[in-house]
């Protein structure tokens, strides 16, 4: 297999009065689990429909396997799972998940049986036979997943793969992914939800309104915000720890959640100052961790900048 | 091709394994029974003599002579035929005061019991030179018997008036015995047997079957496409299969399922009219009643352009409303934006129908040669009068040519279209999608 599975270069795609992406390049290279995060509408999903052929982008090149071909000539090698779920209600499940194997191209025969063994392995044997539409939202979530994987793809791509997801729905999916990223195989998968990114991924891309804002080894962007992010949980009296997170010679940005906060110190502060200044406001302290930031404060932070940008220069062109 | 197979397979399974299919299915067969059977069931009781009276006021032998031929109708034809009427002749004047009124107030009423009747004839000597002749009676609504009346005292008039002028009553007799027109078809220089019904009810029903599968199952590929749009499977099918195998197997198997039913259907109606005089038996009708109907006879030269033509028209249909559906987002809206295509194929029905008296006029020739129009037209005007190879062969490369014209344009907003959520695409954008597509 290549070394880059999917290479875009400089991808641009333009909607009726708006760009949906700009300028886009990214390599997402064999074996990885890549994260394409962002914020709502940044461009996730029209960047995913371009990988997979559905648009075609306005200017720009999307390379897959390094050579020739669209994502639906590869489609044998591709599994995608769309942001928008859809299944055809009146049909049963597992004559449903053979008709999309099919149009993968396997043969019948071979999308059948494969179709059981996903069927039994999450934990849903005994519904082939019964019409989708008498399926809960989060077994038809399986199903269709089932219908991504059915013919062994090199690469997946999933858009949104996690939401709308129960808690132990969202461990079998979760395991599954891992899986296949432990057996070589790609994974591509965009999210909003920066935990699940840290946890999984390899390689991440933040893009905000259609444009990458960062992109590379999650532990190579984590490592550029050095260790200045404190983390802090809260045994008691943590209202009082506000005026200190609120000192701008201390701390320069505080994602404070209550009973537990992230912090960036400022400039010229160093963590013994802000541990002496918590003991002081009487806050009670259960963790005090100087570490690299969370892909969340870094997230915030890029996408952050890019959105106070962006208005502007929107303003400067009109 | 293993994919197309599975587009279609799975647009032909759905369809046939619905409640829907198999009920109407058997439902076509059962109504036409009933059709079939009702009418011959309502002969058999009106088979009855009616009670008519003549009331003479004619001098001269013209009452006897109307009174003669009515008695003389006979209900159908053969030796054992029945007659239609029970006639009596009652003189006008001395001892009949006011005689029509009495008679009219017995005429289809119910109470009257075997007094009663079903109308008075008035023959006057006016009816001479007027040639209007009064007829008072309960059935004047039923368009058949007023013709079969009118054409038995016709005979009558004619008859009396050449009488009074003065011709031999054997020359008489010769005159005015009755004509029928035995009509026998010829196609290619050689007698079908067929009569000019029987082609006629031929075109009616091809038509009316290629009508009535393009508004049910040209509709359905319109709202297959709207059902994928509406659930979102659009983007996962689209990522494995080409628009153009989504569309091209949605037509094809929609149009299969079209094609066995209506084989279903044509082959019960044909196993009904082969045993029609043993169904007439089954119900208590006379044979002679199930003969009513002439049975169309398939040439096999009409059954393959028939097939021809049925199968290009529900292409070019079904890849029209395919598109229709791919600019719309709703049923609703797709029934009203599809609006333009039923229009063609209603147009289609009535010009067939225009062109019935003149097969091979210019009108004809010239919708032959246009695709929306030939479907319709082409087969019944060859099951009218058979056409010319070159003239069937034009109209079909005209009508394949259309085909491949409207599914690529199809091809081409479907392409676009599929993708769009949410807005009915406007006019413009649709040209813009078929330009830049």
């Amino acid at each position: 297999m290549p070394d880059i599975v999917i290479s875009l270069d400089r991808i641009t795609k333009r909607f009726a009065g708006h760009t949906a992406v700009q300028a886009l390049s990214l390599s997402v290279p064999a074996g990885a689990v890549f994260g394409l995060l962002g914020p709502n509408g940044a461009g996730k999903s029209t960047t995913i429909r371009m990988i997979m052929h559905i648009l075609e982008p306005d200017e720009g090149t999307v390379t897959l396997f390094g050579g020739p071909g669209t994502g639906r000539e590869l489609s044998a090698r591709i599994g995608f799972l769309p942001e928008e779920r859809g299944l055809y209600p009146r049909m049963e499940v597992l004559e449903q998940l053979i008709f999309l194997g099919e149009a993968k191209g396997l043969r019948r025969k071979d999308a059948r049986t494969r179709a059981l063994r996903w069927l039994d392995r999450l934990g849903l044997p005994d519904w082939g036979k019964r019409k989708v539409q008498e399926l809960s939202k989060g077994m038809q979530q399986k199903v269709q997943f089932i219908g991504t994987l059915l013919h062994d793809p090199d690469l997946v791509i999933l858009d949104e793969p996690f939401s709308g997801l129960d808690p132990v729905n969202l461990q079998v999916m979760k395991d599954v992914v891992v899986e296949i990223a432990r057996s070589g195989r790609t994974v591509l998968f965009s999210t909003h939800i920066m935990e699940q990114a840290e946890r999984m991924c390899d390689r991440i891309a933040i893009i905000a309104r259609g444009e990458k804002v960062v992109d590379g080894r999650i532990a190579d962007i984590k490592a550029e915000g050095g260790t200045r992010h404190v983390y802090l949980s809260f045994a008691h009296d943590g209202a009082k720890a506000g005026p200190v997170l609120a000192d701008r010679s201390l701390v320069a940005r505080a994602d404070d959640s209550g009973a537990t906060a992230e912090v960036e110190l400022a400039v010229g502060a160093n963590p013994d100052r802000l541990l002496r200044a918590l003991v002081d406001s009487g806050v009670g302290l259960s963790r005090f961790e100087v570490d690299e930031p969370s892909l969340q404060s870094i997230f915030i932070a890029k996408v952050g900048q890019q959105a106070a940008i962006a208005p502007a220069r929107e303003a400067a062109h009109a | 091709m293993r994919k197309l197979f599975a587009v279609i397979r799975r647009e032909f399974m759905v369809r046939v394994h619905t409640r829907a299919f198999v009920i109407s299915t058997v439902l076509g067969p059962t109504l036409m029974a009933f059709l079939f059977v009702f009418p011959m069931l309502l002969e058999s009781r009106d088979r009855a003599p009616k009670r008519v009276v003549v009331l003479d006021a004619a001098s001269g032998e013209f009452g006897a002579r109307v009174t003669d031929a009515l008695a003389g109708a006979r209900r159908g034809v053969g030796p054992d035929a029945a007659p239609r009427y029970v006639v009596t002749r009652l003189a006008a004047g001395a001892g009949n005061v006011a005689p029509l009124d009495s008679l009219v107030s017995l005429t289809g009423a119910k109470d009257a019991g075997p007094e009663a009747l079903v109308g008075v004839v008035l023959v006057a000597d006016s009816v001479i030179e007027t040639g209007r002749l009064h007829y008072y009676g309960s059935n004047v609504g039923s368009l058949s018997e007023m013709g079969e009346l009118q054409r038995t005292v016709r005979q009558a008039v004619i008859g009396e008036r050449l009488a009074r002028a003065g011709v031999d009553p054997a020359v008489l007799m010769v005159a005015t015995a009755p004509v029928s027109l035995e009509t026998a078809r010829v196609s290619n220089g050689q007698v079908s047997g067929e009569t000019g019904e029987s082609s006629f009810i031929l075109a009616y029903v091809m038509s009316f079957l290629l009508y009535m599968a393009l508004l049910l199952y040209g509709t359905q590929v319109m709202g297959s496409v709207v059902e994928e749009k509406s659930n979102r499977i659009m983007e996962v099918l689209v990522s494995s299969l080409t628009p153009f195998e989504l569309m091209l197997g949605k037509v094809v198997g929609v149009g299969s399922v079209a094609l066995l039913q209506l084989g279903i259907w044509s082959g019960a109606a044909k196993l009904l009219t082969s045993q029609r005089v043993a169904i007439a038996g089954l119900f208590g009708a006379a044979p002679s009643d199930a003969v009513g109907m002439p049975i169309p006879a398939i040439s096999g030269s009409l059954l393959v352009v028939y097939l021809t033509f049925f199968v290009l028209g529900f292409f070019l249909y079904s890849a029209a409303y395919a598109a229709v559906a791919a600019t719309v987002s709703t049923q609703q809206e797709a029934q009203q934006a599809a609006m333009p295509v039923t229009l063609c194929i209603v147009a289609g029905l009535l010009l067939m129908f225009g062109l019935l008296d003149e097969p091979n006029g210019t009108l004809a020739r010239t919708m032959s040669l246009i695709p929306l129009f030939a479907p319709f037209v082409t087969p019944v005007r060859h099951s009218l009068s058979p056409l010319p190879l070159a003239e069937l062969l034009a109209s079909a490369g005209m009508t394949a040519l259309g085909v491949v014209v409207v599914a690529w344009v199809a091809g081409r907003i479907y392409r676009v279209g599929i993708l769009m959520y949410g807005k009915r695409a406007t006019i413009p954008e649709i040209f813009r999608w078929i330009r830049t597509g």
